[in-house]
């Protein structure tokens, strides 16, 4: 039986299947071995991984003002009161 | 390997989901209430991705829901609720881009090459202030808004919002496959944005 080997080209162009766990076992089992012998690899990995917790964090910091959120409720709630279910005028 | 994407991705239409709509069909005044708690942030936040203006976002989040509501009673359930709404947020947001800019197409901007690795500088000797800083916000605003729209949305539907592929797709009228390919060079292009950042920032 041959062994699998992976280039660090091939890690590049795996890497988000690698992460979400996308890879054949083979291919996953080839990955493991050649990240945990090369440094790059690994890094580009961790920080990738780290990179998207950096923006989840950022992205969903953004929210609508509570001010805005509350008036645009209020007339949103308005419409909705206003519009019957169907068969009840 | 198609198997075992499938175990993972959410089914077509949650139960919650399905509670929810009946209930905004009965004209429940809390089912309103918990739709906008659910996605009126999202919707608010997909929507400054592509127009980066605040009230215009504030205006794509009014006319998401007041479609919902005048859409509701018709809505069969094919489709999750949330899939429908940003989808619909989607239009809203490129039918304000076409008004103002009726030459600008979003699907127009050049399919880049992804960006191979160049910096290698290990994120975990960076000192915890590096990551948290003001400046650091800046520069991770600075590199999504450097990307085409069309990684970018991807990117925050995918990454930052945590939709499926599936879902990711529907919302944006694309491939399961087109989303994948998207979605590796948004990551790509991102990490070695800050990267390079980091890099420098360890330099200093």
């Amino acid at each position: 039986m041959t062994t699998l080997t992976l280039t660090c080209a091939d890690i590049v162009r795996y890497l988000s299947d690698y992460l979400e766990d996308n890879l054949a076992d083979d291919v996953a089992r080839a990955a493991r071995d050649h990240i945990a012998t090369c440094d790059n690899c690994r890094i580009v990995l961790d920080s990738t991984q780290q990179m998207i917790l950096l923006y989840r964090d950022h992205g969903r910091a953004q929210r609508l003002p509570l001010a805005r959120q509350t008036e645009l409720f209020g007339r949103l709630a308005a419409a909705f009161s206003e519009r019957r279910p169907p068969g009840q005028g | 390997m198609a198997d075992r994407r499938q175990h993972r991705e959410q089914p077509a239409v949650t139960t919650d989901e399905t509670a929810l709509i009946a209930a905004l069909k009965q004209r429940e005044p809390q089912a309103l209430a918990q739709a906008f708690e659910l996605y009126a942030a999202v919707i608010y936040r997909l929507a400054l991705s592509i127009l980066h203006d605040e009230q215009q976002a504030d205006g794509v989040v009014q006319d998401t829901f007041l479609k919902l509501i005048e859409h509701i009673d018709g809505f069969e359930g094919r489709a999750r609720l949330s899939t429908w709404l940003y989808r619909v947020a989607y239009h809203e947001c490129t039918g304000r881009i076409r008004r103002a800019k009726p030459l600008l197409n979003l699907d127009d901007f050049p399919e880049e090459a992804a960006v191979m690795p160049a910096h290698f500088v290990d994120w975990q000797t960076l000192p915890e202030q590096a990551l948290s800083s003001r400046e650091t916000a800046d520069q991770i605003q600075q590199a999504i808004d450097g990307l085409p729209p069309t990684l970018r949305l991807v990117f925050i539907l995918r990454d930052v919002e945590e939709c499926s592929t599936r879902q990711t797709a529907d919302i944006l009228g694309l491939t399961e496959a087109a989303v994948k390919v998207r979605l590796h060079r948004a990551r790509l292009a991102l990490r070695e944005a800050l990267a390079a950042y980091f890099e420098e920032y360890l330099h200093r």
